[in-house]
């Protein structure tokens, strides 16, 4: 593992077995990934794909049947790694009368993470998961997209290294979810690794450098997305400004010079963007301008162990 | 890490969930009126006064303090690997060990914070039941009517403030019934002292509900480890199999020779004749500190096999 590496996973295998140790499914199968420092690497398939017991394997949580992992160094179940490491589960797991403020304290606490400077980090998250109005509430009165922000602070309460997501948008609205992006291109550019599993394909391409896809257990395709989605077959144009016929007439041209068929259409924004562009105009102005809470920022000192 | 520093935090969280419960509050507000109620409907004395009081206040103790012990581990143990909020703690830097210790003293805790309560009421109904008197012209029988009117008057002062308290701060409704039930059965035990001048308040039910606490915190321990596997339904016949057979183990296995299975169950059951002393200090009787003192040495032991044993068992299981 060079250290440049942040997980290293060799021929993973993991087998669930019933009460009588009889294997009942393959779960994951001869798994090999590596995933490198600073990049945000999705981990895409169907639902039963073997993503979150991939995850699940990472964080020590489940033991592997054979095979190989190193998370930054180390053992998964090395408590020291996991120290380095933030978790948001797949669904968020929150003690339901506990307030978001008292959520992250405890979470603090449970990284050792001194009480003075737990408040200032508890604070700044609340305001940057844009939760300081709802702050004092139990979270067990939480819509599922309130408590999926909780349970984002809470994965960054101690500056981690490495933030493993599983499904950060799910239950998020449409601006949650841009927010979410965001953070995590953020998060990427100020050198923190990531490694998020998503359902939602247009979420994981706007923020992965590379993804996996997994189905079955079994990893099928793997590389820089980019390279995966590129049709080298394949030219497009953008010209702005262009009138109809003046279109019209170079399509004519092009495909009596290349005598191929050339397709013409006009590019269109996506729903998300429209629907941020529409909501952001009569709510929230600051959709556009997320900003990391300042201690996530804060390299001077190694990561909180 | 230090794992002492995380052991307080996830207790006391466990410790707020627990009484955050209807049923802790429920079992906790039961026991304490069903045991000031006895003076009320005392027909018998079983030929000392106060006895019945204090022997159904143990019992209560004994009784309602096990299913708390034993709901609590369940729900905070076995509930959360399901809920999966046990895997949320375990994604963080904490050992395995660490979180079963912390559940036990979490659970643990709230079956204490129940004892004081249901102690102080046990002390109120012996204190209050019928005493023969003679004082003045006056010779027979006095139950203490204002003891009883102050620890029921606490108990339904803990509710009020409990309502007052979540109206007006948002206060939790169960925590603060919790603690202000506590609270307000010392205060009625400590007035009493004030309202009856007959008869002096018998403290020698002291350690025979501390030998039971003890008990109770043997039974928490066990329970604890047996959540990490079972669930909740499978814990609670575990736990009260281990009851029945640890208080008949010296009728069942007493003559059991010592390297047969009769004699390794004798040896592994906890011998719970130990820690139920009522007929120890039934007329007059004491039990002394250094039985206490031995006999929580050995609960404690037993308390360390099972959670060793427990964080043996959540060691080797998988959190999905």
């Amino acid at each position: 593992m060079t250290t440049d590496t942040v997980i290293e996973i060799r021929a993973l295998r993991k087998v669930f077995r019933d009460f009588w140790r009889r294997p009942t499914v393959v779960a994951v199968d001869n798994l090999n990934l590596t995933v490198h420092r600073g990049e945000v690497f999705g981990l895409l398939g169907p639902n039963g794909s073997g993503k979150s017991t991939t995850i699940k394997m990472l964080l020590g949580l489940l033991y592997p049947t054979s095979g190989e992992i190193n998370l930054l160094g180390a053992a998964p179940t090395d408590t020291a790694v996991k120290a380095r490491i933030g978790y948001l589960p797949e669904l968020s797991h929150l003690h339901p009368f506990l307030t978001p403020r008292e959520t992250l304290g405890y979470y603090a606490s449970l990284f050792g993470i001194p009480s003075r400077e737990a408040k200032r980090r508890t604070e700044q998250l609340l305001r940057m998961v844009d939760l300081e109005a709802a702050a004092d509430r139990p979270v067990g009165m939480f819509s599922k997209g309130m408590a999926r922000r909780v349970g984002l602070a809470q994965a960054l309460i101690n500056r981690p290294e490495l933030l493993i997501l599983d499904e950060p948008t799910s239950g998020l609205d449409p601006i949650g979810t841009r927010e979410v992006k965001d953070l995590i291109r953020l998060l990427a550019k100020g050198g923190v690794s990531i490694l998020t599993t998503s359902h939602l394909l247009a979420d994981t391409e706007d923020i992965c450098d590379r993804v996996a896809i997994l189905d079955r257990g079994v990893l099928q395709s793997e590389g820089k997305i980019a390279d995966l989605l590129r049709q080298p077959d394949a030219v497009r144009f953008q010209i702005a400004g262009l009138d109809e016929a003046a279109a019209a007439e170079l399509r004519r041209k092009l495909e009596s010079e290349t005598g191929r068929l050339v397709k013409q259409d006009y590019p269109a924004l996506s729903l998300e963007s429209y629907f941020l562009q529409v909501v952001s105009k009569g709510r929230r102005a600051d959709v556009e301008r997320f900003e990391l809470a300042p201690f996530l920022l804060e390299r001077e000192e190694p990561p909180h162990a | 890490m230090n794992s002492a520093v995380q052991l307080f935090p996830i207790a006391r969280t466990t410790w707020l969930e627990a009484i955050q419960q209807p049923v802790a509050f429920l079992m906790a507000f039961v026991s304490v009126a069903i045991t000031l109620l006895v003076p009320v409907f005392e027909f018998h004395h079983f030929g000392e006064e106060g006895r019945l009081a204090r022997d159904s206040g143990l019992s209560c103790l004994l009784l309602f303090g096990l299913v708390l012990a034993i709901g609590t581990a369940g729900r905070s143990v076995a509930g959360e690997i399901e809920s999966g909020t046990a895997a949320a703690v375990i994604g963080k830097p904490v050992s395995r060990f660490t979180f079963v210790l912390a559940k036990w003293l979490g659970g643990f805790g709230v079956v204490a914070f129940y004892a004081v309560a249901q102690i102080a009421a046990l002390l109120i109904a012996e204190r209050s039941s019928a005493h023969f008197v003679a004082e003045g012209d006056y010779v027979g029988d006095v139950t203490d009517w204002w003891g009883v009117a102050l620890g029921i008057g606490g108990l339904l002062l803990s509710l009020a403030i409990g309502a007052w308290a979540h109206y007006r701060w948002r206060w939790r409704f169960g925590v603060t019934v919790f603690v202000s039930l506590t609270v307000s059965q010392l205060a009625a035990a400590a007035l009493t002292q004030v309202t009856n001048h007959w008869v002096a308040m018998d403290f020698r039910a002291v350690p025979a509900a501390l030998l039971v606490l003890a008990a109770l915190a043997v039974f928490s321990s066990l329970a604890t480890a047996l959540a990490t596997r079972l669930k909740s339904g499978a814990t609670f016949a575990f736990c009260f199999a281990v009851l029945l057979l640890g208080l008949s183990g010296d009728a069942l296995f007493g003559d059991a020779a010592a390297f047969s299975w009769r004699g390794l169950l004798s040896g592994v059951l906890p011998d719970l004749q130990n820690f139920w002393m009522c007929d120890a200090i039934a007329h007059g009787g004491r039990i002394g500190w250094r039985y206490l003192a031995e006999a929580t040495a050995t609960a404690l032991t037993t308390c360390a096999v099972f959670l060793c044993l427990g964080g043996w068992l959540f060691s080797h299981r998988d959190l999905g």
